[in-house]
């Protein structure tokens, strides 16, 4: 069952009135970022219209300085809407986006995200990962969170650098790394998440002439394809590592939510930083509402050290500007009404049900595919990753069974080539249990049950 | 540089999906039993009927397609809706080697054109003041000025491909391209190979009294007889709503299908959500509830000019030169010295403009290198009129200031 975090313990805290207390915690400089940033951050400037904008606070100054359009002008004049109540499911609240923060919500607005959404952040942020605001961190929206990975690459990682991923990787991001010609260093990862005896074994026999990666990216719940879930052991080796060998984690979170496991949360790498390594500011952690409250509303969010954060902003500036002002408005007035224990009470809905959803399909796959393929069972997200036996126990190859005998028997599922880094041939693959009503999902494993009959036979020529 | 995106193995797969019968296990989308919206309502005013307020819903289907993940380049309602608006504003029909693709403002989709045109150290054509690049003038962009540097191009160094253009009360200058010069520069385009991105945020945004020019996007058809070099950059910033965060970039289809393969690796796509609030309100207005709207937010800000410019003419006579916008919704202006010489608007702003309590835009902003200028950009869609001539008061007395300096008088 889910599980809230626990805080950070009170010696790392800094609830001193004066801000001074007892610190057992070290803060990454600011100045410690400067060699993680890329040619491509490096040569971005800050536009010099936002270096008046200050200024124009100036009491009584009259300012002709900003192109915003007249909100006059904009048709709007309210936005309501209706959402579930968390604790109580019979019932709606009726929620009005009203007065400045509809006037808000319609015009532009800071980069980084609008105040009232990102205030409530830090609270969450504080709730699950027990980090204090004000200590070197801060908080910024993308437009997803996959708008604001994207950009942190771009921040981070030099064309041809190499870089640490998970191997099998969620398959959005191979095109990026691609894209700038990195060398992607597959770290094996198993039932318990990543292996940080891999990791190790990576980092130690690094050539001592080549740059080492400055970067590692994780998903460490229910990780997209494998399904699989860091435990703490390897969250804290991972952690080790780091520091290290002088790497920064980019933490993608978006299923931290959909936790169903029996064992308790484990913590993010974002707290486990402060309460474990005593060193922060090596994560920088992505959140989304994609799977928790709207997927179309496009709200994810970064958290990490201020430098990175500027990066990222920075690109944003010269890109799409911002996210829209107006969907966050619209968050803001839910999550407020619903408050962090309404938002917990959600959470728990939400990932009781892909529990139920997982339970169901494992059941299907039981009765049908044992014997035919090979699992660990997932406690987090949304997906099946599955190995596809052959008869004589060879390295089976998924995506013909799946292109030609499991679609010409009325089911699809996605091959697992589509998540390794080199598109090399695996007898792995996904399916997803998120979509699927229970009926549909003991006819599909049935297909599918009988498409690998098929392929064993034609293998064996039987 | 646009490169594959998107594995081609899971690209090739969902087309699959619908297969009758079929039992797809494909998509990682979230289930929306679990998004705790209901449904969404909002009020808009009648564009006819300024005290008539329209009571609109997003519901059902499309409520539902705008809470989950959508097609990469935008939603089918908006992108029915914005094919008709093309048409009925720039006479281009659905179906003829272009499409549309939605963006989280204009800005978004220019960016990812750059990045999908561009390689790095490439030449690009961009009008001045922005980069200094080709001239601009009270008639816009000067083809003379962009016909003679390709015509002086080096032989052995490759052409620029792209021209960035912002035909409509260009920013910062204000100024707009006449009929004549976009001709030409659309014959320039043919002759020399080169695309024309035309950004115009502020079509919508002219009140000048000529008729209003046709864009590139409908010229490259009625005048030059050949389409497909003009991609267009449309946003909904300055007239539905800055926050929303929608624009639409049109053009050949080739083109589009590269920044939606940078879409698809980035940001994924734009807002479902607020594309259906989007297409809700516009259907519900229909293209001539639209067009009543521009005409009223045009009248708007002609308004705001003319306040602004009595302003000018009151206090700045004689101290500024500036050519009169008509579109979009800056004032871009000359700050002249005692003796003629080139003044330094930045010098004067940062100090004695601030001081005296008015703040502008010093020019050096949209030149390369923060090269020094004479030219200032004041924004006039948000001040009030009392302060319009307080703030013109306050920057006359600044100009002053600085003539009295620089003569030691």
């Amino acid at each position: 069952m889910a599980q809230q975090t626990p805080s950070s313990n009170t010696t790392t805290g800094s609830s001193a009135p004066d801000g001074l207390a007892q610190k057992s915690v070290e803060r990454l400089p600011e100045s410690f970022y400067t060699q993680f940033l890329s040619i491509s951050a490096l040569k971005r400037k800050p536009s010099p219209i936002r270096g008046l904008f200050p200024l124009e606070k100036t009491p009584g100054l009259i300012s002709l300085l900003a192109g915003k359009p007249n909100p006059s002008t904009f048709p709007f004049t309210s936005l309501s809407f209706k959402a579930r109540s968390p604790t109580n499911p019979d019932e709606e609240l009726d929620l009005t986006v009203d007065g400045d923060e509809l006037r808000a919500g319609l015009q532009y607005s800071d980069t980084a995200g609008t105040k009232p959404l990102i205030d409530w952040l830090f609270g969450l942020q504080e709730r699950y990962h027990g980090r204090v605001r004000g200590e070197g961190w801060r908080i910024s929206v993308g437009s997803g969170s996959q708008d604001l990975i994207y950009k942190a690459v771009e921040a981070f990682v030099n064309p041809g650098d190499p870089v640490l991923v998970e191997s099998p990787v969620y398959a959005g991001t191979i095109p990026m790394f691609e894209n700038l010609n990195c060398e992607q260093l597959e770290v094996e990862t198993d039932a318990h998440g990543i292996c940080s005896t891999s990791l190790r074994s990576i980092l130690e026999n690094w050539p001592a002439e080549k740059p080492k990666p400055k970067v590692l990216y994780t998903v460490p719940y229910g990780c997209n394809p494998t399904g699989m879930t860091a435990t703490l052991e390897r969250r804290k080796e991972v952690l080790q590592l780091a520091k290290e060998h002088n790497f920064l984690i980019l933490e993608d979170d978006p299923y931290f939510y959909l936790y169903y496991g029996t064992a308790p949360r484990y913590p993010s790498y974002f707290n486990l930083e402060e309460t474990y390594l005593g060193e922060t500011g090596r994560v920088l952690r992505f959140d989304s509402f994609s799977k928790i409250l709207s997927a179309g509303i496009r709200i994810g969010f970064a958290t990490g050290p201020t430098p990175l954060l500027n990066a990222i902003d920075m690109h944003t500036a010269t890109s799409n500007l911002q996210s829209s002002s107006l969907t966050q408005a619209i968050a803001a007035t839910l999550l407020n009404a619903w408050g962090y224990d309404g938002f917990q009470a959600h959470i728990d809905q939400v990932s009781a049900f892909y529990r139920e959803k997982r339970d169901i399909f494992e059941k299907g796959m039981k009765k049908h595919l044992a014997g035919l393929a090979e699992w660990d069972t997932p406690e987090a997200g949304m997906f099946f990753w599955f190995k596809l036996l052959t008869k004589d126990g060879s390295e089976g190859d998924s995506k013909a069974i799946i292109e030609t005998t499991a679609f010409n028997r009325g089911v699809l599922a996605l091959p697992g080539t589509a998540f390794l880094p080199n598109g090399r041939k695996t007898a792995y693959v996904r399916a997803s249990f998120s979509l699927t009503p229970e009926e549909d999902v003991d006819v599909a494993l049935g297909r599918l049950r009988e498409a690998i009959l098929d392929a064993q036979k034609e293998a064996t020529g039987a």
